[in-house]
C-alpha cells in the first residue's frame, strides 16, 4: 500500500463575492483533484474530501493523497543503429548526443527493435517526486484555473485573485508546506472571525480545520451540504416564531446570506405599519433585494411589519444592531412609497410615447415598436384561443409601460407586477391588469403560468416576438450562449400552449411574427421551420424532465404536428398506448412493416386489390383495416388519439396472424405488390397518430 | 471638544481628517466644481494614473441630481458630503486602517455589525473600474471601498485603494437620528444648527431645478461647448484645464438625465462622449507627468536609472 496523508489548503482573503463563492470553492476542489491525478498523487482508493468556504476563505480538505509519486521507468529512443556508428564502429555524433541527453555514455545504450527499424535506446529510472515538492505548483495551477470573472491586482504586486490574499494554509499531514503563492507565504496558521478572533490560529492537523475554526475562531464555514444554510434557516424560523410569524425563505437569498457571514446571529426588526399599504411585492423587494432581510407573514399569508436580518457578530449590544437595521429600512420604504405615489399620477396609457425612447434591441427597435408588434400578434392569438382580441391588443400596448416608471427603475424585478397595479389604478379592466401582471410568466423553472386568457395570449405574443425577432437578426442561441434568454422564453411559451391547452398552429404564428420584424432575414420559409424546430427542442427537454421517453417524443415529432397542443395529445396517447398489452407487439409489427417497405423501395403507389387477397389471414387483416379506417376517422379529426390507438389495438391478432401465415415477399410480383400495398395501408393507419416504428420495443 | 465619539457633523469631519493625517495622507480641500463623487476630484482620478505614489484625504460635496427627493426622504439627497481617502499603492492593511478609523470615531466592531459586501465600482463616464465592497454598518451602507484597476482606460499600476465615507449616514448612526435633516451640524457657544437648517431649503429648490426647471436646450448646448473646449485644450496640451471641462460635461449630462431628456441610446452615446474626453485627458496627463520625470517617484539610485536611447 502506498503511503497517504491528509491534505489541507486554505486561501485567506479579503471578503469574497457571495454569489460566486460556492461555485469557486467547488471549482477549486475539482481543479485540485484533477491536478493531483495528473501528477500521480491521487490514491487508488480516494475519498472525495470536503469543500469549505466563508466570506474570507476557501478551503479544501482531502483525507488522503499520496505522499510520493511512484518511481517509474521511461524508455527513450535515439538514432537508428545504422546511423549510430561509422564504418570503423565508432559512435557517431548522433549517438553521442543522444547518450549525453540521457546522462550516460554510448556503451550504456542498448539496441531496440521498433517499427522504424533498430534504434538505440535507454531506459531512464525516474524517481518519483514527493507531494511536498509538487504541492505548491499543484495549488498554484488549481488557483490559476479558477473560473474568476474579474481578477484583480492590489498594491504593487503582480498576483491576481478575486480579492487581495492575506494568508494561505498548506498542510500535508501534520506538516506545513512552505511556498510562495499569490504573494503570501504558506504555513499552518489560519485566522478566525475578523472581530471575534483576529489572532492567528495554529493548525496541528488538517482534519481539525472546521472544528477548530468553529470552537476557537468563531467561524462557521459552509460546506457542500449547506450546513450553514440549514443552520441559518433554523435560526430564522425560530426568530419568526417569537413574533408569531412565518419566515418567507428564498433559497437563493439564504445562500447569499450564508456567504456573507462567518458567525450568523439573527436580528428581528420591525418597520412602520403604514408601509404595509404598499404592494406586497414592493415590500418584499425592498427587504430581500436591497437589504437581504427575510420577510415575515402571518398564518394567513399577510405580510407582517417585521423582518429578520442575519448579522455577523455576537454583539455586546444587540439593540444597537437592531435599531441600525431598522433605521435603514425606513428610507428605503419611504423611497418605494415615493415611487408608488408619483408613478400613479401618470397613467400607463399616457406613458406609451415614452416607450419610443427605450431601446428593446438595436436591430429590433424600441419597446414601442415591440409593443406594436406584440399587440397585433396577441390579437391573433386571442382570437385563436377564444378570448377577446381587443383586450389582448390593449394589454399588449400597455404591458411595457411600467419600464419607464420610477418603481421599476429602482426594482427591475417588479416589471409586469407594477404594470398590473398601475393598470388597475388607471381603471383598466381586470382582465387587462391581470394580463399585464402575469405576462412575464413563467419566468423561472417551476414558475406559475398566466391564469387569464388575455395574459396567456400576451405572454405567448411577447415571448414569440422576442424569439422570432432575435432569430431574424441572426442571433439565435448557440452552445451555451443564449444572451437573450430565448431558451427560457421558448420553454415558457410551449408550457403555456400545452399546459393551458391552447389550440394554435405555431408555424402560422411564427410567420405572422416574422412578417412584422424590422430585421429582414434572407429567406422566410426555412427560418420559420428553424424557429419551429427550436421551439420543439424546448418541448423535448420539457418532456424529458417530466418523464416522457425520448422515443415517444421522437415518434410524435416524426409526424411534425404544427400545433403544440395536438403534439401533446399525441404524446399522451402514445404514453397511454404503451400501457396496454398489445402495444409492444404492434410497435414491433410497425417496425417490421417499416423495414419491409423500406427494403421494397418505399411506398408502392398501388392501392390494394381485394380480389387478389388469397389467404384468409390477409383478407381478415384487410377487412379489419377497412373497418378501422372508417372508425378512427372522426376520432383523428377530433384529436382523440387515445381512442384512436385503443381502437387500433384490435389489429394485434390479425397482424400476428398475417405475419404467421402470409409471405409478403412472394415471388409472384403482382401478389407481392398487392401485399406491400396492404402493409402501407396498415402503416398509414398508425401513422395518423405517431410513427410507432420509432418506439423502443426491448 | 472631544474628537472621539463626535457629537456633531463637523466634528465627524474633523475626526476623520485627524485620523488620516496621522496615517500620512495629504489633507486637501474639496474641488470647487460640481461633481458626482469624490472620485472625480483630480486628487483621486488623475493621481490614480501612472506610477507615482500618492495619498490624500479630503471632504467632497457631491451632486447627484437624480437622487433629489425635494427634502422629503430621510436620507436621500441630491447634494451631500463624501469623505474621500486615496492611497497609492494600496497598503496591505488597508481594510484594517479603515476599521481603525471607525474605531477612532467611537464605533466598537464588537457592538456593531460591520461588513464588507461585494460592490464593484464602475464609472462609465471616467472609463474607470475597480473591485471592492460597500461597507455595511448594521445593514446601512456607510462607505465604498475600491481597488482601482483602470482609470481613464489606463491600467492602474500600482493599484490605488480608495475609501469613500458617506458622512451623513455615519453621522446618523453616531447621533442616533432617523432623518438626515435632524443631524446636529454644530453645537457651540453661538447655538445649535441642524443639517436641515443648513440644507433643507437647498434640497427642495435644487430638486425642483434638477427635475423640472433645468433648461434642456441650454444643457445640451452647454454639453457641446464643454466637449469642444476639452478637445481644444487637449490639442493645446493642457490636461488639467481639459479635465475641468470633462467634469462640467459630466455634471451637465447628469442634469439631462434627471430631466429625462435622454433616451437609452442617446444616454449611451453621451456617456461615450464623456468617456472619450476622460480617456484623452488621462493619456495627456500621463504624458505630462512623464515629461516632468514623474516627480513623486522616490529618487532612484543612479545606477538603476534607465537611459533612454
Amino acid at each position: 500500500m502506498a503511503d497517504t496523508k491528509p491534505f489541507l489548503v486554505e486561501i485567506g482573503s479579503e471578503e469574497l463575492p457571495p454569489k460566486n463563492l460556492k461555485h469557486l470553492a467547488e471549482s477549486l476542489h475539482r481543479n485540485l483533484l484533477a491536478q493531483l491525478a495528473s501528477n500521480s498523487l491521487y490514491p487508488a482508493n480516494p475519498s472525495e474530501g470536503q469543500t469549505f468556504f466563508s466570506p474570507r476563505r476557501l478551503a479544501i480538505y482531502l483525507p488522503k493523497i499520496l505522499v510520493k509519486q511512484e518511481d517509474r521507468a521511461e524508455e527513450r529512443l535515439g538514432p537508428a543503429v545504422s546511423a549510430a556508428f561509422d564504418a570503423a564502429g565508432r559512435p557517431t555524433k548522433a549517438a553521442e548526443g543522444f547518450a549525453k541527453s540521457c546522462g550516460v555514455t554510448v556503451s550504456q545504450l542498448t539496441p531496440r527493435h521498433t517499427e522504424k527499424g533498430e534504434r538505440l535506446a535507454y531506459t531512464l529510472r525516474l524517481k518519483g517526486k514527493t507531494a511536498a515538492e509538487l504541492l505548491p505548483q499543484i495549488v498554484s495551477e488549481s488557483l490559476a484555473k479558477l473560473p474568476i470573472q474579474k481578477r484583480m491586482r492590489w498594491g504593487t504586486g503582480q498576483a491576481e485573485f478575486v480579492r487581495p490574499v492575506h494568508w494561505m494554509v498548506l498542510m500535508l499531514g501534520d506538516r506545513a508546506i512552505k511556498a510562495d503563492i499569490l504573494g503570501v507565504k504558506t504555513g499552518n496558521q489560519t485566522y478566525g472571525h475578523r472581530f471575534h478572533h483576529p489572532a492567528a490560529i495554529t493548525l496541528k492537523h488538517p482534519a481539525d480545520y472546521a472544528k477548530l475554526l468553529e470552537k476557537t475562531g468563531k467561524v462557521l464555514v459552509e460546506d457542500r451540504h449547506g450546513r450553514l444554510v440549514k443552520k441559518i434557516s433554523a435560526y430564522v424560523n425560530h426568530a419568526a416564531k417569537q413574533v408569531h410569524g412565518r419566515a418567507q425563505l428564498d433559497q437563493g437569498l439564504l445562500e447569499e446570506v450564508a456567504a456573507l457571514v462567518e458567525w450568523p446571529v439573527p436580528i428581528t426588526g420591525s418597520f412602520d405599519k403604514k408601509f404595509l399599504a404598499l404592494p406586497d411585492e414592493v415590500i418584499v423587494a425592498v427587504l430581500e433585494t436591497q437589504q437581504r432581510y427575510f420577510p415575515l407573514r402571518d398564518t394567513k399569508g399577510k405580510l407582517l411589519s417585521y423582518f429578520i436580518a442575519i448579522s455577523n457578530i455576537q454583539s455586546r449590544k444587540p439593540t444597537v444592531v437592531r435599531s441600525g437595521n431598522e433605521r435603514v429600512i425606513t428610507p428605503r420604504l419611504t423611497d418605494a412609497e415615493f415611487f408608488w405615489e408619483s408613478d400613479r399620477k401618470t397613467t400607463l396609457a399616457s406613458r406609451i410615447p415614452e416607450l419610443d425612447r427605450v431601446v428593446f434591441q438595436k436591430q429590433l427597435g424600441s419597446y414601442a415598436d415591440k409593443a406594436r408588434r406584440t399587440a397585433k400578434l396577441a390579437a391573433v392569438i386571442a382570437e385563436r384561443i377564444g378570448s377577446d382580441p381587443h383586450l389582448a391588443e390593449r394589454a399588449a400596448q400597455l404591458a411595457k409601460c411600467d419600464l419607464v416608471t420610477g418603481m421599476v427603475g429602482e426594482f427591475p424585478e417588479l416589471q409586469g407586477i407594477m404594470g398590473g397595479y398601475y393598470a388597475r389604478h388607471d381603471g383598466e379592466p381586470d382582465e387587462i391588469s391581470a394580463a399585464i401582471a402575469e405576462h412575464y410568466r413563467p419566468s423561472f423553472a417551476g414558475d406559475a403560468l398566466p391564469e387569464t386568457k388575455t395574459g396567456q395570449a400576451l405572454a405567448i405574443a411577447d415571448k414569440l416576438d422576442t424569439i422570432v425577432g432575435t432569430f431574424a437578426m441572426g442571433q439565435k442561441p448557440t452552445g451555451d450562449k443564449d444572451p437573450f434568454g430565448l431558451r427560457r422564453a421558448a420553454l415558457g411559451l410551449m408550457r403555456i400552449l400545452v399546459e393551458r391547452q391552447l389550440d394554435s398552429d405555431l408555424t402560422v404564428l411564427i410567420q405572422k411574427s416574422l412578417a412584422q420584424q424590422p430585421a429582414k432575414p434572407p429567406s422566410h420559409e426555412p427560418l420559420v421551420m428553424e424557429i419551429y424546430e427550436f421551439l420543439l427542442e424546448r418541448l423535448r427537454v420539457y418532456y424529458l424532465e417530466n418523464g416522457v421517453r425520448a422515443d415517444v417524443f421522437e415518434a410524435v415529432r416524426a409526424k411534425q404536428p404544427h400545433n403544440p397542443l395536438d403534439f401533446h395529445r399525441r404524446v399522451q396517447a402514445v404514453n397511454i398506448f404503451l400501457t396496454i398489452p398489445e402495444a409492444l407487439c404492434l410497435a414491433s409489427a410497425n417496425k417490421r412493416i417499416a423495414n419491409i417497405l423500406r427494403q421494397a423501395g418505399g411506398k408502392t403507389g398501388r392501392t390494394v386489390d381485394a380480389e387478389m387477397l388469397r389467404e384468409p389471414a390477409e383478407r381478415t387483416l384487410y377487412e379489419n383495416i377497412r373497418r378501422l379506417q372508417r372508425d378512427i376517422q372522426p376520432l383523428v379529426a377530433a384529436g382523440d388519439y387515445i381512442n384512436t390507438l385503443k381502437k387500433l389495438a384490435a389489429l394485434r391478432t390479425p397482424v400476428d396472424e398475417f405475419f404467421d401465415k402470409v409471405l409478403v415477399m412472394e415471388p409472384d410480383s403482382a401478389l407481392r405488390e398487392n401485399r406491400l400495398a396492404l402493409l402501407s395501408l396498415l402503416s398509414a393507419l398508425f401513422l395518423q397518430t405517431a410513427d410507432l416504428a420509432m418506439l423502443q420495443t426491448d | 471638544m472631544s474628537l472621539r465619539n463626535p457629537a456633531t457633523f463637523q466634528s465627524l469631519i474633523l475626526s476623520l481628517q485627524h485620523y488620516w493625517v496621522r496615517q500620512g495622507c495629504v489633507l486637501l480641500q474639496p474641488l470647487d466644481m460640481p461633481v458626482g463623487a469624490g472620485t472625480f476630484h483630480p486628487a483621486t482620478f488623475l493621481r490614480a494614473i501612472g506610477p507615482e505614489p500618492w495619498s490624500a484625504a479630503y471632504v467632497q460635496p457631491c451632486r447627484r441630481p437624480t437622487d433629489g427627493r425635494y427634502g422629503e426622504n430621510p436620507n436621500r439627497l441630491q447634494h451631500y458630503y463624501q469623505f474621500q481617502v486615496m492611497i497609492k499603492p494600496s497598503p496591505d492593511n488597508f481594510q484594517d486602517l479603515y476599521l481603525d478609523s471607525l474605531k477612532a470615531l467611537g464605533m466598537d466592531p464588537l457592538v456593531n455589525d460591520i461588513r464588507f459586501v461585494e460592490d464593484n465600482w464602475e464609472s462609465p463616464t471616467l472609463g474607470a473600474w475597480g473591485l471592492g465592497w460597500e461597507v455595511w454598518l448594521n445593514g446601512m451602507e456607510v462607505s465604498q471601498f475600491t481597488y482601482f484597476q483602470q482609470a481613464g482606460g489606463l491600467e492602474c499600476r500600482p493599484v490605488c485603494g480608495e475609501i469613500t465615507y458617506g458622512l451623513e449616514r455615519i453621522a446618523m448612526h453616531l447621533q442616533n437620528v432617523d432623518s438626515v435633516f435632524d443631524l446636529v451640524w454644530s453645537d457651540g457657544p453661538l447655538g445649535r444648527v441642524n443639517y436641515g437648517d443648513v440644507f433643507h431649503q437647498n434640497e427642495v429648490e435644487q430638486s425642483h431645478y434638477n427635475f423640472e426647471a433645468a433648461d434642456i436646450q441650454s444643457l445640451f448646448g452647454w454639453f457641446d461647448t464643454c466637449e469642444r473646449l476639452c478637445q481644444r485644450l487637449l490639442e493645446n496640451n493642457l490636461p488639467l484645464p481639459a479635465y475641468e471641462q470633462v467634469l462640467q460635461a459630466s455634471h451637465t449630462f447628469n442634469l439631462l438625465d434627471a430631466r429625462r431628456a435622454l433616451s437609452v441610446t442617446e444616454r449611451q452615446r453621451f456617456i461615450l462622449r464623456v468617456r472619450t474626453l476622460a480617456r484623452g485627458v488621462a493619456e495627456a496627463y500621463l504624458k505630462s507627468r512623464e515629461a516632468l520625470g514623474f516627480p513623486l517617484l522616490p529618487t532612484r539610485k543612479p545606477k538603476k536609472k534607465r537611459v533612454h536611447g
